[in-house]
């Protein structure tokens, strides 16, 4: 099943990066009544994970095994949230990138600081979310594993 | 001017959206063991609904930012735009619904603590019941054995009394040639032989007492009493001690009664509201100890009352219905009688009645001696 994922994954890769037209800029988002909606639910998604923390702290759980790493998840999907409202703002705000070459050899002339915080961003948007599920997913572990050596 | 190569975001984007996906799968997977576990646990319930729109999320965020892709370095068309519209939206949604979700945890750690609490409060009530339990079964056990030792010690001497007396006033009616006379005396040092070991074993039985031992019940209230002081203070509750200023002694196991009588002021606390009045009486009526406590609670009716000593029946959340039960097993082994008088709104008198003699005799529960036969008993030894 992995590997099938993989397979797709790869290739949708190559679709989106070896075969596309040329573009000169990116679409302009912000300013609709979406793009608020949207950053607010980014607001309200980071403001909950700080909340969780906050939660657990207060019902003094953070040293049981479980919430610890729940705690990790919380802080980095908060830190996710507050980066992509930074992140979209740029991005959508951001009038005619130049974009130099075609396919893979595209690259992204960072003529101000606009340009370097969207692609910085971006990357920051993507990067942030693997280890933040990975401690979710430990964290769920830990429980499952306690409740186990609980049972038995 | 600095140049940066698009295609690492495009790399960092999809390799990272596919292992968000698969952990959110996995993490779902295991909060959906706990679930089957468990499924009336508060917090599984809560971590399994976080890790379904977790799962909602990382699909749906990958999809969406593959159809924003699509449409900025690929071709543009209406349908592609309003998918990605869409799209939008569902994430939207979907952070809307997380933050939702989260919110909810504030109750649910409360209700996981309490959950906890009251696990660990089963937990220690379980042990200290089984701890009671074993104490109480060894109890009667040693209990049974003193008394079972004593009636057939009881038993033995009677009929000894009577071989020894007669076989005394034989030897002394036979003649001194009399060959039978030699027999009579066997038998009479037999008797006194067995008689000398009953009355040994006699002894050791009624020794043979590390669950009663002679004690005075004024102290053990006296004890208990400042051990509970504290939550009758707590709850501003005036305590009244009328304790017997002479000494009640009797066979008693201290710890025992300690347990049933700090049970029975945790009830009448409870029981009370704040500004009512406790009593705590200890008299001596004829070869009885009485124990008496007196609260000005709440009361109970009369079917309340008539189910008290029924195992398991309760009226209290979280009681295990096993508190009076034990009271009553506890004075019940001092072969002692507890009665309840309640009304409601009025409050409640519990009743302990103690033998101060018991154990002494072997007719435990009987504090007349038996009778034994008048004529060997005038000289059992000659």
């Amino acid at each position: 099943m992995y590997r099938r994922l993989a397979q797709v994954f790869w290739g949708l890769i190559f679709l989106v990066l070896c075969s596309p037209k040329p573009s000169l800029a990116f679409d302009l988002l912000w300013g609709t009544q979406g793009s608020y909606v949207h950053q607010m639910a980014h607001l309200a998604f980071g403001l909950a994970m700080v909340f969780l923390i906050y939660e657990i702290k207060r019902g003094e759980l953070r040293g049981m095994p479980g919430f610890r790493s729940l705690v990790w998840a919380c802080g980095l999907l908060a830190w996710w949230n507050f980066d992509a409202i930074v992140g979209h703002a740029l991005d959508w705000s951001l009038t005619n990138p130049i974009i130099m070459g075609h396919g893979v050899h595209r690259r992204l002339l960072m003529e101000n600081w606009h340009t370097w915080g969207v692609y910085f961003t971006k990357i920051t948007h993507f990067l942030l979310l693997p280890p933040a599920f990975y401690f979710f997913y430990r964290s769920l572990r830990r429980f499952s594993r306690g409740s186990e050596s609980k049972a038995s | 001017m600095i140049t940066l190569p698009l295609y690492p975001l495009g790399i960092i984007e999809y390799t990272g959206g596919v292992v968000v996906i698969i952990l959110t799968f996995m993490a779902w997977r295991y909060s959906r063991r706990l679930m089957t576990e468990d499924p009336e646990n508060a917090l599984w319930l809560f971590l399994n609904w976080l890790a379904i729109v977790f799962f909602v999320f990382s699909v749906s965020h990958l999809f969406s930012h593959f159809i924003q892709d699509i449409i900025r370095f690929g071709s543009s068309s209406r349908l592609l735009v309003m998918i990605r519209r869409v799209l939008g939206g569902v994430d939207s949604v979907v952070y809307v619904a997380i933050a939702t979700i989260t919110l909810f945890f504030h109750s649910i750690r409360r209700l996981y603590q309490r959950m906890e609490q009251d696990h660990h409060h089963l937990e220690e009530t379980s042990h200290e019941i089984l701890a009671l339990n074993r104490e109480m079964e060894a109890l009667v056990m040693e209990r049974t054995m003193s008394e079972m030792a004593l009636g057939i010690a009881h038993g033995i001497r009677n009929p000894l009394h009577v071989i020894g007396g007669f076989s005394h006033r034989l030897l002394k009616k036979t003649d001194q040639n009399d060959p039978t006379r030699a027999w009579l005396k066997a038998i009479a040092e037999e008797a006194k032989r067995i008689e000398d070991m009953v009355e040994r074993f006699e002894t050791l039985a009624q020794r043979k007492s590390s669950f009663f031992a002679p004690e005075d019940l004024n102290e053990i209230v006296r004890d208990t009493l400042e051990l509970i002081k504290p939550e009758i203070r707590a709850k501003n509750l005036f305590l009244i001690a009328e304790i017997c200023p002479d000494p009640l002694m009797g066979r008693l196991n201290t710890h025992l009664l300690k347990v049933a009588l700090a049970h029975l002021l945790r009830n009448a606390v409870e029981a009370t509201q704040p500004r009512g009045t406790i009593l705590v009486q200890t008299r001596q009526e004829q070869q009885f100890a009485v124990l008496m406590i007196q609260d000005t609670g709440k009361g109970m009716s009369a079917d309340v009352v008539d189910k008290v000593f029924v195992p398991f029946y309760t009226t209290k959340i979280g009681g295990t219905g096993l508190g009076m039960v034990f009271v009553r097993q506890i004075v019940d082994e001092h072969r002692g009688v507890i009665n309840l008088d309640s009304k409601v709104g009025r409050g409640t008198t519990v009743t302990i009645r103690l033998p101060l003699r018991f154990a002494e005799a072997p007719g435990v529960s009987e504090p007349e001696m038996p009778e034994t036969p008048s004529e060997p008993q005038a000289s059992p030894s000659g």
